[in-house]
């Protein structure tokens, strides 16, 4: 398989290669945190009524009964597809019964995952501002530092941390009502005190990583999704699917894209991708006075031959794809939760997240992969933007899981594939580095800053020194969270436990 | 199995209706179809044999090539594809008003491809060029500079321009691909060091290029030493891209593993070009090479006894394409179920296709911005095997891109308004205007149906009726086959 290894001895370029160092790294704006070599076993089609508070929109006799009657299930047609990823192959009515079996329990503890591609720059947004780690930071990186206190000019600003003895500070996209984000809620919000008691609801680890650095974008991206420092054919929540999974219902892992994330592909235990819910229609640009989408219909009602592979399939999959977009009509597909950013491509996935969650088809795991944090050149104007997203959108998320009633059981953890470099380059951007920001957020956590931080003494490679193993964070989310054996899921273990600011060790509250 | 089921049982009850629904007389008025004759006489074409052969070696018939080939011999219109140098005709394509600029803007880069392809003069070398990429697979994502995968194009068009390099062979444009700057990029052999082997080269051209995990007999036609030892053999090379424009691949003999490797069983101090023939000398490789050219543009794979003679035809010619090709082209199994095509065009083949028959040309990223959501763009293969293709083509995302490429490219044209048009006269007009393709009898009285309900009091009306009596001929199910 191709590697990216190059980028390991591109980093190591003198100051003076920055720029074409930033065109070429472009290349690797393309995500490969995608599953691309096994091809789904199945497209399941989701009921309407699954996404329309079920199991509420089924009669109740119906929960959890053998045989459910699929026309009654399926009266209000389909509202999208998943590309079911299984080792043992499943009808898709047997399924839908085990969600439905699902669905009469009480719903379990899980966990969103948010990847922030490219390789995000921890350091410009958890900020140093203890005096003499101040200098320091502004002397490495002066083209693209913080100020300390309100933005002033170009200069974006930051707001000190409470529970941290005034030496850290959020850079001031994250905070709510101040620099660009305008939103009432924010990063500032969710930890609050930072004490980790009621209303201290995130947990922060300002450089988690392994070490020695691995600088490839697709090796990092790996591990992490392995949940080891190597490269291995099943992620880290894929393994611990197959030891405390279900083997029947593959919603029990969502990947919201086009196929898997490598952090759900499992041996044995069945997950999904969803890109979208909702469907699109033949249409004609221009045409006005006719239904495309109808007549199209009538194409594919034509019977192809025996034994025509090709146009039987072609026919049948336009079919197909006439009769989804039919059902959608009058539809809402995904109700939106007030208070996301608009117009972007988080908030349309979390959004899609929550509503999973809330359908309460025994979800336990969504993957999100967002972003382009891999900022060579222009990072304030590329990263910023971003981090306000990110900040509005997890204070949102939550806010919409409340309203669900469901926000007691989920967590959000946030993390990249690495940080990035302390020393700035001339392109005002950074170049591939260690010790990236990694966040765990939801009320059951204890909120506050659980990870050193490590200041920004340069090492003998010119990065953070990495406080936390971002496996000891995957073993506390196990351990005190999903539940089960972290020894069992992550090789090479026990990691150290986590060490938060006020020397606890504990994750959740 | 549920999917497909699930929508065969409602197909059944919606023809039901449909059938009833049309007067027969509406199927007796229909232009007369390609698809009527059924006879293959490979000395003597029928419109629908060439159309068969025009779209399986290349990207669709235009109108000339229909006329011109009706009635000569399958092999003399093979001849042609295979014999034909490459050119280009017609204005080259721009991106919103600008020149392609493909070092600049990868974008341009596939848009400057496709533009090749749409505007081939003979579109063979184009085909079976897009066949070696598929099959050699570099993906833009992992190669840096750009001009690296130009070259390779070059590379790959070289080996597929058979009437400018009739002699051909594989195991050439293998030995060329080894030491290929964007392969040894690709594959990180530009890493590969005595004392550091790297393998990635060396299983690919075993598992993928060349040979196949498994022999013909289901038994392994490698093991994990070979991978390693043949590594060893590939040792050495760099890549010098100080100008990108004219990048090369250099052999640092202290780079290389300098020492015995055994592979396959044999012993020797092999150095890249000898494992180039260990492999091309495996048992396994004739059939395994012969049977993907031929899957290429075959439905069926072939049967043993063919398998044989090609595979014969293929080492008795020193590993040359074209007498290959010759014979698969002209394989009566080409033109099996000649009456209802039985083969998924490829997006590139669809896309390109449709661009020839309405004479479109490349002016912005509608041909790169649907490749990308039917699942192939060219230069950005998924993994180092390539696409998977065949069935997968197709699912209900790929569908829509399918339809609305065509649809957007449709509504971009100019569509004469005709006072007076009847239903019929629209509908041969629409067909006339999209190169006469295949369409089965029933898809002509669907669409025909369709041109008599629709409305042509106003002028809106009548060009909303081309419009859409174009793109359900040109974009429907039967469209998506060759």
């Amino acid at each position: 398989m191709p590697d990216d290894s190059r980028n390991g001895d591109l980093d190591k370029l003198p100051a003076g290669g920055a720029d074409a160092h930033a065109l070429r790294c472009a290349d690797c704006a393309r995500s490969d945190s995608l599953v691309t070599d096994l091809a789904p076993t199945s497209q399941l089609p989701i009921p309407a009524e699954a996404m329309a508070g079920f199991p509420d929109g089924v009669p109740h006799a119906r929960r959890g009964a053998r045989g459910v009657d699929r026309r009654t299930f399926m009266r209000n047609g389909l509202i999208g597809m998943a590309s079911v990823y299984s080792a043992s192959r499943l009808d898709w009515g047997s399924i839908w019964e085990a969600a439905l079996a699902e669905a009469a329990e009480p719903m379990q503890k899980s966990i969103v995952c948010i990847f922030l591609n490219g390789g995000n720059d921890g350091l410009n947004a958890i900020v140093p501002v203890a005096s003499d780690q101040f200098s320091a930071y502004q002397a490495a990186r002066s083209n693209i530092a913080r100020v300390i206190g309100p933005s002033s000019g170009t200069k974006v600003g930051t707001t000190v941390m409470p529970g941290t003895g005034g030496s850290l500070a959020f850079a001031n996209p994250l905070v709510s009502g101040a620099g660009n984000n305008t939103d009432t809620k924010g990063f500032d919000t969710l930890y609050g005190d930072g004490s980790g008691g009621a209303g201290s609801d995130l947990a922060i680890f300002p450089a988690a990583d392994y070490t020695p650095a691995n600088r490839s974008h697709f090796e990092s991206r790996d591990y992490w999704f392995a949940g080891a420092q190597q490269q291995l054919q099943t992620g880290w929540l894929g393994r611990w699917l197959d030891a405390y999974g279900s083997q029947a219902n593959p919603l029990q892992a969502v990947s919201l894209d086009s196929s898997l994330s490598k952090q759900i592909r499992s041996t044995s235990a069945p997950v999904c991708a969803i890109e979208n819910l909702g469907g699109a229609r033949f249409q004609v640009p221009g045409v006005t006075t006719a239904d495309a989408n109808a007549e199209v219909g009538k194409l594919a009602a034509v019977a192809a031959g025996a034994g025509n592979d090709g146009l039987g399939r072609s026919r049948s999959i336009y079919g197909l794809t006439v009769d989804v977009s039919n059902r959608l009509t009058g539809l809402g597909a995904v109700t939106p939760g007030p208070g996301y950013p608009p117009n972007t491509d988080l908030s349309r996935k979390l959004q899609l997240a929550a509503t999973l969650l809330g359908a309460g088809l025994g979800t336990r795991i969504v993957t999100i992969d967002w972003g382009s944090f891999d900022t060579h050149g222009g990072q304030v104007t590329a990263q910023d933007p971003q981090l306000s997203v990110l900040s509005r959108g997890l204070a949102a998320f939550k806010a919409d899981l409340a309203a669900r009633g469901i926000e007691d059981k989920v967590v959000t953890m946030v993390f990249s594939e690495f940080g990035r470099r302390i020393a700035s380059n001339d392109s005002q951007g950074t170049d591939h580095g260690a010790g990236g920001m990694m966040l765990v957020s939801g009320s059951a956590v204890r909120g506050g800053l659980t990870g050193e931080h490590p200041g920004v003494k340069v090492d003998d490679d010119g990065d953070l020194v990495v406080k936390t193993d971002f496996r000891s964070v995957y073993q506390a989310l196990i351990g005190e969270w999903l539940g089960g054996d972290p020894g069992a899921v992550l090789p090479g273990g026990p990691f150290p436990a986590i060490h938060r600011y006020d020397g606890g060790s504990a994750l959740m509250k | 199995m549920s999917r497909l089921a699930y929508s065969a049982n409602k197909r059944r009850k919606r023809k039901a209706k449909r059938a009833a629904a049309v007067p027969r007389r509406h199927r007796l008025s229909l232009p007369p179809s390609p698809s009527v004759d059924q006879t293959i006489d490979l000395g003597s074409m029928s419109p629908t044999m060439v159309d068969r052969l025009f779209w399986r070696a290349g990207f669709g018939p235009t109108l000339q090539d229909r006329t011109a080939w009706t009635g000569k011999p399958v092999k003399d219109a093979v001849a042609w594809l295979l014999g034909t140098p490459a050119g280009v005709s017609g204005t080259p394509g721009t991106n919103a008003g600008k020149p392609l600029d493909p070092t600049g803007d990868d974008t341009d880069l596939v848009l400057s491809w496709v533009d090749r392809m749409v505007r081939s003069t003979n579109p063979f070398p184009e085909r079976l060029g897009f066949f070696w990429h598929r099959h050699f697979a570099n993906s833009r994502m992992s190669v840096s500079p750009p001009q690296l995968l130009m070259q390779q194009n070059d590379l790959f068009r070289k080996y597929a321009d058979l009437g400018a390099n009739p002699n051909a062979s594989f195991a050439d444009l293998a030995h060329e691909v080894t030491i290929n700057p964007s392969m040894l990029r690709f594959l990180t052999g530009e890493y590969n060091v005595k004392g550091a082997p790297n393998e990635n080269y060396a299983r690919e051209l075993m598992e993928l290029f060349g040979l196949g995990v498994t022999g013909p007999a289901g038994t392994p036609n490698y093991s994990e030493d070979d991978v390693k030892q043949l590594a060893k053999a590939f040792s050495g090379w760099q890549i010098d891209d100080s100008n990108p424009d004219a990048a090369t691949s250099y052999f640092t003999p202290d780079r290389w593993y300098n020492g015995p490797k055994i592979v396959f069983g044999k012993f020797g101090n092999y150095k890249y070009a000898d494992a180039v023939d260990l492999v091309l000398a495996h048992p396994s490789h004739p059939s395994f090479f012969v049977a993907k050219l031929w899957n290429e543009f075959v439905a069926a794979p072939p049967d043993a006894a063919t398998l044989a003679k090609l595979t014969a035809t293929y080492t008795g010619s020193g590993l040359k394409v074209k007498p290959l090709l010759e014979q698969i082209l002209s394989d009566p199994a080409l033109f099996a179920s000649l009456t209802e095509p039985n083969m998924v065009k490829p997006p590139v083949v669809y896309v390109v296709g449709a661009m020839r028959s309405l004479a479109a040309g490349i002016t912005d990223t509608t041909a790169t911005d649907h490749l990308d959501s039917m699942g192939q763009l060219p230069y950005f293969p998924p993994t180092v095997a390539g696409w998977e293709g065949g069935l997968s083509w197709l699912n209900t995302n790929t569908a829509l891109a399918r339809f609305g490429f065509v649809a957007t490219l449709l509504s971009q044209m100019t569509i004469d308004d005709t006072p007076g048009e009847t239903a019929a006269s629209a509908y041969d007009r629409a067909y006339a205007a999209i190169g006469q393709p295949w369409l089965a009898p029933g898809t002509q009285a669907a669409i025909h149906d369709f041109a008599t309900r629709a409305g042509s009091g106003t002028s809106k009306l009548r060009k909303e009726r081309q419009l859409m009596l174009r793109a359900l001929m040109l974009a429907g199910p039967d469209a998506q086959v060759m």
